[in-house]
């Protein structure tokens, strides 16, 4: 038995139970691989084409409502950095190499962007859980269905260790002294936790047979049989 | 069909453990970005939450197996840029690091040996950059350049999450939360 991770995303996202979501996804995500791959290994001539095929799924993506603004400041960042090492190191007459390896990060950057904007994650998920084994799967699905849990968890150790006077504000931790007080009041407490719900579902799993049946079981959303 | 209680795989509760170790990482990662502006403070997480599930699972592989849960974690929440490249950027560091844990053995006492795998991490992430920058085909100097800002940003951030580790794995110990054979005497 394993529990689908894709519960938690419910309310974002449709349940998927047809073959061509995930023939879909994998198709996308092997054409990513792809292109993100010949973004490093293409020749100069096929960029061109190449920055096409990009400009398609970045006026996709921008369709679907996808924020590029990560992406564009990472390389807005990027350029100047170079940049200016070029002008160092080799004076003003490169410039053009250096302009031309940053479009090809880029290149390598966006179809990456475009898969997390245009493809549901409940479907990559599926496709992983097919390349991966079944004790490993169950445990990605475990661990983003109690990813909410853990930042709640998180959060509340937070703010109790504030509350009692740690030097733990935003500010206070500009101080790299006191980030052995942030893994003392907080991150140790928060490692009593996840060593005690991960020993809990260990049992909880065990309990309901995991592991004991040739064909493992699917938890199915009670919605997706209405 | 792997076991609860395989004998040549992680025992499903280090298997969990190490899962939510690896979620967190993707999840702290995404939502801190230290707002430093800073490159290499990402190997800060990394380093810390990897040498963590060494130590309490007590095997080796435990990295890695960290590394490729963030990765694909990562990979299915979208953080980050996105795609293969990000798998490669939290699995690529922890293949190095237990490979280092492997020939380094018990050469050294725990505290510099966390260090010295922490910084194997860091040199391998950085070396992923370098193959990247090489690959889209900026001039050596410049790739060579970036490579050693980088190395050093993220040999720090490294240095500082592998220290704060032994003390975390320590209080475990003492409140008796490690029950394996672990690095922790």
């Amino acid at each position: 038995m394993w529990a689908k991770r894709r519960q938690p995303l419910q309310s974002k996202i449709s349940s998927v139970n047809d073959a061509s979501g995930l023939w879909l996804a994998a198709s996308a995500m092997l054409m990513v691989t792809l292109l993100s791959s010949a973004a490093f290994l293409a020749p100069q001539s096929a960029l061109l084409y190449l920055a096409l095929t990009n400009v398609l799924l970045l006026v996709h993506g921008l369709l679907c409502r996808g924020n590029i603004g990560g992406i564009l400041r990472y390389i807005v960042l990027q350029l100047g950095f170079t940049l200016l090492l070029y002008v160092v190191i080799h004076g003003g007459q490169q410039l053009h190499q250096g302009a031309w390896a940053v479009a090809r990060l880029l290149l390598a950057l966006l179809p990456g962007w475009w898969l997390t904007v245009v493809i549901k994650p409940q479907w990559i998920g599926e496709v992983l859980a097919k390349i991966m084994p079944v004790k490993w799967a169950f445990v990605v699905a475990a661990s983003i269905n109690l990813l909410p849990y853990m930042t709640s968890e998180l959060r509340d150790i937070y703010q109790l260790q504030l509350l009692r006077g740690a030097r733990i504000a935003p500010r206070q931790l500009l101080n790299p002294l006191n980030w052995y007080e942030l893994a003392y009041c907080v991150i140790f407490p928060l490692f009593v936790q996840l060593l005690k719900l991960a020993q809990q579902t260990a049992t909880a799993a065990r309990s309901r047979h995991f592991g004991s049946h040739p064909q493992p079981t699917h938890w199915r959303d009670p919605r997706s049989h209405q | 069909m792997t076991t609860a209680n395989d004998k040549t795989g992680f025992q499903l509760q280090d298997a969990l453990f190490i899962g939510f170790c690896a979620t967190l990482l993707v999840a702290l990662k995404s939502m801190l970005r230290l707002k430093l502006g800073l490159s290499g403070h990402s190997m800060l997480l990394m380093s810390f939450f990897y040498l963590i599930c060494y130590g309490s699972v007590g095997r080796k592989g435990a990295i890695t197996a960290c590394g490729a849960l963030a990765g694909a974690v990562a990979t299915i929440l979208g953080v980050g840029k996105g795609g293969p490249l990000i798998f490669l950027k939290f699995f690529v560091p922890a293949l190095a690091m237990d490979m280092a844990l492997i020939l380094l053995g018990t050469l050294l006492i725990l505290r510099w040996r966390l260090v010295v795998v922490a910084l194997i991490g860091c040199l391998a992430w950085s070396a992923k950059g370098l193959l990247e920058d090489l690959l889209v085909g900026m001039s050596q100097q410049v790739a060579l350049v970036r490579f050693g800002l980088k190395f050093l940003q993220g040999g720090l951030f490294s240095v500082v999450g592998a220290l704060l580790v032994l003390p975390v794995l320590r209080r475990l110990k003492a409140h008796d939360l490690l029950h394996k054979e672990t690095l922790i005497k």
